[in-house]
């Protein structure tokens, strides 16, 4: 536990101080996170998967607190739940199939018994029925801790039956383990490799002689474009500089060294060069439940451009990056303003800054925003790892991935405790 | 007249009514030092001579739309002048429309603009303006004056960065300002209630020519329904038709793009190899044509005018100022 837990300060520090860059190596270094954690837990003997959920999510609240805008965390953190939920389940039905509780399975369909758990003549009864029940209002209500009071009450009873039990329990126990944590090197890997899936898919949609535009700098348009420019596709690439931080200089000189036609021009010239463009490839920073896109600033003037000349805007973004919230206010409460030193020199306006004598209000501003929202209506299209979808879509990928009982994870103080 | 041209290649001198009214006076210099050689019309020579002039000023940097305006009306009074005026009578003449030329339609223009656009202003708005057009600013500082309380957002873009200027002159005078680049203009107008924005011509189908960026601002605020106001006199409209702004443009120095001043740390492009100079373009655009649909209203010395009317203002007008 304790190089866990310095490892878990160590990370959360460098998501306090916003020392990483980028939401795959965010994600990327969440997942191996929570990895650790989770071979770390101890197991209990029963309701294993209450525990890793438990443990994964003491970490997950604090990891999501230190930078609520990169979203790609809380993205993690609830994709690793849902893989114990999943392993869980898995196991659980795989060991029902094998034991044959015919009898129990009634159980699980007669309603009056799920008030008495304590009636239950099996542990692994009771087990299954707090895995496959449905959603209800009690479900709801109930918090996690409180099945753990079934085994010791169904325990007593049914002695013969107990023993072969928990030798099943047992292995049952480290393969949730095993499989939680094969599953979780799964995501690892997908999330290392979503540039190439997506950069697949590139041939499909640059055909020859085209022009597309895109703003800042995206990894995973650069990998997009370098894949059509190797299948031969001819194009030509407008980048916009992306100010305050210019990273479309950065972009467009690694297009130039791999060989492709760029031309580098100002984000005040989108307007003026998109109508002769063929289409808008840009990457996000997150995709939100509505299929909103979470995007580095100015994007929305993009795709405002883009819809007002019917100029495709599509947006790649990695499975990671598929967030399922919705947005409420994003342009306040998920963005992020950074320094004004960025746009005003301190030096030449510090006249105008100085704001401590005088009459008390200041009267010079600056806004920095970091990111834009752009609504579901004026994206064309998702390229994800998985393929190519609408923004209408983009929900029920929610469903593959995340569970409805993570979606909130922060902790709720009731009264009684 | 060197002096002149010399100010528009640096950069010194900028904005249509400044570099229109700095050639005009330049024009009266050498009229005044300009006598008819023997055996030659004073009409004839003197037209040749101003557009000498002119092509020399094309040289150090493409004219405006407002300067070209203000060019054929020198043109057209040079070739109205009747032939019993001796040549000092001439050149007077000659000097003093000039001089009712700049008094008439831009000084007392801008004060009428002043006027109509301050009765727009209201109490607690949030007036956004892009760039540094010498309008607005006059028109932010007589509402200033009038005692109106509002706040202005000066939204800047690289590489001329012109709006740090025009919060400089802003500031001083206890204007309360925001300022941002244009990337954040979907962040900030969510509190903007007016958008003030200058044009260097408005073109007959309602196209307003202006600095480059000045569509997306229309755009935006378009979308977040926020009404723009369009300030321009009525000597830069001009009977072209233009739909996009490729078709007619300006190009700036392509360095100034990738010389990004005061931040070290964004210096991407410095030393390029040859091959990746051979794919790499740098495009500096001057201006850009914002469509009608995204103005609200062009306010003018003719009044306050939808961008429908720009023709009959054209067609109508045109033959007045002519023929003073």
């Amino acid at each position: 536990m304790p190089d866990t837990q310095a490892l878990v300060n160590d990370f959360l520090n460098k998501l306090k101080k916003r020392k990483i860059e980028g939401s795959q190596a965010t994600a990327k270094q969440t997942a191996e996170l929570l990895r650790s954690v989770i071979s770390q837990t101890r197991m209990p003997y029963t309701n294993q998967a209450a525990a890793l959920i438990h443990s994964v999510k003491a970490v997950g609240e604090r990891l999501i607190a230190a930078n609520p805008v990169e979203l790609a965390v809380g993205n993690v953190v609830r994709r690793v739940l849902h893989i114990v939920r999943e392993e869980d389940l898995s196991l659980t039905t795989a060991a029902m199939a094998g034991l044959n509780l015919s009898a129990e399975s009634d159980d699980e369909d007669d309603t009056d018994r799920d008030n008495h758990p304590a009636l239950s003549a099996a542990a692994i009864a009771a087990a299954s029925r707090s895995t496959l029940r449905p959603p209800s209002l009690q479900t709801l209500l109930e918090d996690v801790p409180d099945s753990a009071a079934v085994p010791h009450t169904s325990s007593s009873g049914g002695d013969s039956e107990g023993k072969s039990k928990s030798a099943d329990k047992s292995s049952r126990s480290r393969k949730l383990k095993h499989d939680v944590i094969e599953a979780v090197n799964e995501l690892i890997q997908d999330i290392s490799t979503c540039h190439e899936l997506i950069a697949e898919q590139a041939v499909e949609h640059i055909h020859q002689n085209e022009v597309i535009l895109t703003l800042g700098s995206s990894r995973t348009v650069l990998e997009f474009l370098c894949a059509a420019k190797e299948k031969k596709r001819s194009f030509r690439v407008f980048v916009a500089e992306g100010a305050p931080r210019y990273q479309g200089h950065l972009l467009a000189k690694e297009l130039v060294t791999r060989g492709l036609q760029t031309t580098l021009i100002t984000d005040s010239a989108v307007f003026a060069m998109i109508s002769r463009v063929n289409m808008v490839i840009v990457g996000a920073h997150a995709v939100m439940a509505n299929g909103g896109v979470i995007a580095p600033v100015g994007l929305n003037m993009v795709a405002l451009a883009a819809q007002k000349h019917a100029v495709p805007f599509v947006v790649l973004a990695g499975s990671h990056k598929l967030c399922p919230l919705y947005p409420h206010h994003p342009e306040v409460l998920l963005n992020e303003l950074r320094s004004p030193s960025e746009l005003l020199d301190f030096g030449e306006f510090s006249d105008c800054l100085d704001f401590g004598s005088g009459i008390g209000a200041p009267l010079l501003h600056v806004v920095n925003p970091t990111f834009d929202y752009v609504p579901p209506k004026l994206v064309s299209l998702f390229i994800t790892d998985t393929g190519g979808h609408n923004p209408s879509y983009m929900y029920r990928l929610i469903a593959d991935y995340y569970s409805a009982d993570d979606l909130v994870l922060e902790r709720r103080t009731t009264s009684g405790n | 007249m060197n002096r002149v041209g010399l100010q528009y290649l640096a950069g010194d001198l900028s904005g249509g009514n400044a570099r229109c009214i700095a050639m005009l006076q330049a024009f009266q210099e050498a009229i005044r030092d300009y006598s008819t050689p023997p055996e030659k019309t004073l009409t004839r020579d003197l037209t040749s001579k101003i557009g000498g002039f002119v092509s020399f000023l094309i040289e150090c940097r493409p004219l405006s739309m407002s300067m070209g305006n203000a060019i054929r009306f020198l043109k057209s009074r040079i070739a109205r002048l009747p032939l019993t005026l001796s040549e000092s009578e001439a050149k007077t003449t000659l000097c003093s429309d000039i001089d009712r030329f700049i008094n008439e339609k831009i000084v007392l223009a801008d004060k009428v603009i002043l006027r109509h656009a301050a009765a727009k202003i209201r109490d607690g708005d949030v007036l956004l303006t892009y760039g540094s057009s010498c309008v607005v600013e006059m028109i932010l500082l007589y509402a200033h004056e009038l005692g109106k309380q509002f706040r202005v957002v000066v939204v800047d873009s690289h590489p001329m960065l012109e709006g740090q200027k025009l919060l400089r002159r802003l500031v001083v005078k206890g204007l309360s300002c925001i300022y941002t680049q244009l990337n954040a203009i979907s962040y900030v107008m969510h509190e903007v209630t007016r958008v003030f924005l200058g044009a260097s011509s408005i073109f007959s189908n309602g196209t307003v020519y202006s600095m480059v960026g000045t569509a997306s601002v229309a755009m935006v605020a378009h979308a977040f329904r926020v009404p723009v106001l369009v300030c321009c006199e009525a000597y830069k409209f001009h009977e072209r038709v233009q739909l996009d702004s490729i078709c007619f443009n300006e190009l700036g120095d392509p360095d100034a793009i990738s010389k990004v001043p005061g931040r070290v740390d964004v210096n991407f492009l410095d030393n390029l190899t040859d091959k990746q100079k051979e794919n790499l373009e740098l495009l500096n655009l001057k201006y850009d044509a914002t469509p009608s649909d995204y103005i609200s209203v062009i306010v003018t010395d003719y009044g306050m005018i939808p961008p429908t009317s720009v023709p009959v203002i054209v067609r109508e007008y045109r033959k007045e100022y002519l023929l003073i």
